[in-house]
């Protein structure tokens, strides 16, 4: 109980705000996925999630696995960041979700601990769980690592989403930077601020407090975006520009996802 | 609460987006009008709030911490459908960007939070508002209760459809493809994170930020409040003098309810009725339940509750509609749905009383 | 000529109190106007009104003789033309920059007003080259310092190279390179043409930038003139709250407090 509330948000800020600068530095380095057409990678990726999610047997989830490792290092993605920002969390939490399965699963008993026994039929279902939770998420992760997100957006635009849908993603993303930074300066404020330990209701009225502040400076934002926008003539429907040049190269990958996709599907027939 | 990818079979995932979609469509229908000015810097700005809001960590009584989504909140200032746009632009962008919650069950975060928990949350506090003014502590409570019954909602559906993969998908030998714990294990083991700590979090956010905003910005909370008077006169007619009792009553609640969904739980076994009268389930069955023997045969309710489904479907009817497991399904999802609705009867009831 | 706008007798208020109360001037076409006023002097809101985002409770504003009405801009062509003609810079760069990238930021004035790809891509790059930003093209806002968030927000406006332009605040928490900067291309836009209205209540850029003056205090024009006119009237400017006595204690325990022209900072 020592890190206060306070301190644990801030960290939890720090975490998110420093994956997102390390997807932007990743983004713009020199990797073989970084120069991909980001429809392709959208497409290419998003169906191995598919498939990813989808696959019923462990040598596919692992074929997977494999792919997605190696497409990350020839992306330069360095794979201790892969481990923080990916692994780890992915294996505290389907790990921690996992792992009951074993002992409870009604099935063949492969080995006892004490007064408890695993199934093989439990061992089988944690196993399958977890690989394929940390195979998913290691593919939707390659897309954001090597591309950045206004041509994530971009390239959904071309896959018919509604523009409208897509403007407000692409203003979500832009907002939560500036939300995240007032709620930096407020917590630590409010950190620099208080001294000693607060009683627990206190620091509850601070929470819910600090919440109002960034609610209120969050619709005077938005009133007043709302006025730019219109001041640069905005009448309700916002035009984009679709500028995409697609390389031989990039039909190559294209060919080379379905063609992985094809592969795993036929083989689970 | 944000189901990852490879928890749900596909087919799950294509039913929940599916039943998703109706409601995107209905809200981008309904605020078309506003969307085409006001709605498009609002919703993006509050999608990022919730995301920023998600980060916080928060003190809760009984010592414990936890984490909102601020649907609640969403749901009292932008109203249902918005709050539904909002919600689902911040699971999205959590789904895709930030790898929480997984990309193919973008369509079940939304189909439980976004829109469940949009409409429910909005659902339980204009009924326990009713027409209190603005300033009134019986809208703090209200919102409480919205941000909390909202939070559960959403849990209750994540649970059942977590719970309903070992029985619908399992591989040749009978071990779970995907999810693998049935409901009897999936609903209390939900439940009771988010009737405690995850419903807390989200309760202290919505009743403390509408108490807030009762004192700095009360206009914020007009849109969802259209029969509260505008000028305070005097006497609140529907305001109530004090909300401690009822506080004290959902504490009492709250404690007790894991327990009874404990209880609960172990009667919501839901192994398919000819599972009873073959030995090598039973042994299966006996093995998880603590050696008990089960009965030889499936209880006479399990029974009847699934053939309610199968029975009024004419013999010619596809045989898919006369499969026990849909039977059981739609059992399933009637239950929720019963919840839900008792929920909101009760609100109205109280309702009924004090006018 | 026509002034480009006439304002005759405008207010506008916020809940019940008055932002802008029963203000009329007019502003001839190719001068550089600075509005002076404290915070909440109102001269923010009359920017904004004078950007059609607003409309007068009372009173007119007309703009090269048509009036401005939420009527009239219900039309579209009606208000294509205007915000082709008339851009706002607002204060605070993260209101200005919604779009993820630079270059969709200063893209998106031109694909409103439905030009052609073409034009737009060469719009765009010459707004870039204008602002010293062509590196930044790809970067999004939140990756900027703030002397450069404020060249985009400058470029995605000149994007459309309008005739009027309104600027609030635009050396507000500049670093000092920045600020002269953007000071310079004040400077550089007398006798252009261009008519540009600055509402500041920075007084030392005033004399370099504006051709003209007013004073605002609680919604109401307080004095006009010339800078040098305006500047001199310290009495009045402390009125206004845009100067204040400055009192301190020098070496050897002389204390005496005189006025002194002294920029207020406000968030």
């Amino acid at each position: 109980m020592k890190a206060g509330f306070i301190e644990r948000s801030l960290r939890k800020l720090a975490f998110e705000s420093d994956y997102a600068s390390g997807a932007e530095r990743i983004g713009a380095g020199k990797g073989l996925l970084q120069g991909v057409d980001p429809r392709v990678k959208v497409a290419g990726l998003f169906g191995l999630v598919m498939v990813a999610a989808a696959s019923r047997q462990l040598p596919v989830i692992a074929v997977l696995f494999g792919a997605a490792f190696i497409l990350a290092l020839v992306s330069r993605i360095p794979v201790g960041r892969l481990a923080v920002w990916i692994w780890t969390p992915v294996l505290f939490f389907t790990g921690t979700v996992a792992l009951p399965a074993l002992f409870i699963t009604p099935g063949r008993m492969v080995a006892a601990l004490g007064p408890v026994s695993i199934s093989a039929e439990g061992l089988h279902s944690a196993i399958m769980l977890l690989s394929r939770a940390e195979t998913a998420a290691t593919l939707s992760g390659l897309l954001v690592l090597t591309t950045p997100w206004p041509a994530v957006l971009r390239a959904l635009r071309t896959f018919h989403l509604p523009v409208v849908f897509v403007v407000i993603l692409g203003m979500t993303y832009r907002y939560i930077f500036v939300i995240l930074q007032s709620a930096f300066e407020m917590m630590e404020s409010r950190r620099s601020r208080s001294v000693g330990p607060l009683a627990r209701a206190e620091r509850r009225r601070i929470a819910a407090s600090s919440v109002g502040v960034l609610l209120s400076k969050s619709l005077q934002l938005s009133g007043d975006v709302h006025l730019a926008m219109q001041s640069r003539g905005f009448r309700g429907e916002v035009r984009l520009l679709e500028d995409f040049h697609a390389k031989a190269s990039d039909w190559v990958w294209l060919g080379g996802f379905a063609a992985l996709a094809a592969a795993v599907v036929w083989w689970q027939r | 609460m944000h189901i990852p990818d490879g928890y749900l079979s596909p087919s799950t995932c294509v039913t929940l987006f599916a039943g998703a979609a109706p409601f995107w469509y209905t809200s981008l229908r309904k605020l078309k009008r506003a969307l085409n000015t006001r709605m498009i810097p609002l919703i993006s700005v509050f999608a990022a709030l919730s995301f920023i809001i998600m980060m916080f960590n928060l003190p809760l009584p009984g010592g414990t911490t936890g984490h909102a989504m601020g649907i609640g909140i969403a749901a009292i200032v932008l109203g249902p459908w918005a709050s539904i746009l909002a919600i689902t632009m911040a699971i999205v962008i959590q789904a895709v960007f930030f790898g929480d919650g997984g990309i193919t069950a973008i369509g079940a975060n939304c189909f439980n939070m976004a829109v469940a928990g949009s409409l429910a949350a909005y659902a339980i506090y204009r009924l326990t508002a009713g027409n209190a003014p603005l300033d009134s502590r019986r809208r703090v409570f209200a919102a409480g209760l919205a941000g909390y019954g909202a939070i559960n909602i959403s849990a209750l559906l994540a649970a059942i459809e977590f719970g309903l993969q070992p029985m619908l998908f399992h591989d040749a030998a009978g071990a779970p493809l995907y999810a693998p714990y049935p409901l009897r294990i999936t609903i209390p083991a939900m439940m009771i994170g988010h009737l405690t700590v995850a419903g807390l979090a989200e309760m202290v956010v919505a009743a403390g930020v509408v108490a807030w905003l009762q004192k700095s910005e009360p206009q914020l909370l007009r849109a969802t409040a259209p029969g509260a008077p505008n000028e305070r006169n005097g006497a609140a007619p529907d305001g109530w003098k004090s909300t401690r009792p009822l506080w004290a009553a959902l504490a009492i609640l709250l404690v007790l309810t894991p327990f009874g969904i404990l209880a609960a739980g172990s009667a919501w076994g839901e192994w398919l009725p000819q599972d009873f009268s073959n030995a090598q389930a039973r042994s299966a069955i006996a093995a998880v339940s603590g050696s008990e023997q089960p009965p030889a045969q499936a209880p006479e309710g399990l029974n009847r509750l699934a053939t309610f489904w199968t029975a009024p479907m004419p013999g010619y009817a596809p045989a898919f509609l006369r499969n026990e497991k849909l039977g059981y399904m739609l059992s399933a999802m009637a239950g929720t749905g019963l919840i839900i609705l008792l929920g909101l009867g009760a609100g109205q009831l109280a309702k009924g009383q004090r006018e | 000529m026509k002034p480009v706008f006439e304002l005759n007798e405008v207010h506008y208020r916020y809940d019940q109190v008055a932002a802008v109360d029963g203000v009329s001037l007019q502003i001839e076409t190719g001068t550089r106007v600075a509005l002076l006023g404290a915070n909440g002097s109102g001269k923010s809101t009359l920017l904004r009104m004078l950007d059609a985002l607003y409309f007068p409770d009372s009173g007119t504003i007309q703009f090269q003789g048509e009036a401005l009405t939420a009527d009239r801009f219900e039309d579209d062509a009606l208000a294509f033309s205007f915000r082709r003609r008339v851009g706002l810079v607002f204060q605070n760069p993260d209101v200005q920059l919604f779009n993820p990238t630079v270059f969709d930021e200063v893209a998106f004035a031109p694909l409103q007003m439905g030009w052609k790809k073409d034009e737009v891509l060469a719009r765009v790059d010459l707004a870039l080259r204008q602002m010293e930003i062509v590196e930044l093209r790809n970067r999004p806002p939140h990756r900027l310092s703030g002397g450069e968030k404020k060249r985009v927000a400058l470029a995605s406006v000149l994007v459309l190279d309008p005739e009027v332009l309104l600027l609030d605040e635009p050396t507000a928490a500049l670093d000092p390179r920045s600020q002269s900067q953007v000071i310079d291309l004040l400077i550089g836009w007398a006798g252009t043409g261009k008519t540009v209205i600055t509402a500041t209540h920075d007084l030392s850029v005033v004399e370099d930038t504006s051709d003209y003056c007013y004073v605002l205090n609680r919604g109401k024009v307080v004095s006009h003139g010339t800078p040098g006119l305006v500047l001199s009237n310290t009495q009045l400017l402390a009125q206004a709250n845009l100067i204040h006595g400055h009192r301190h204690v020098h070496p050897g325990g002389v204390a005496h407090s005189h006025p002194h022209v002294h920029p207020h900072n406000h968030d």
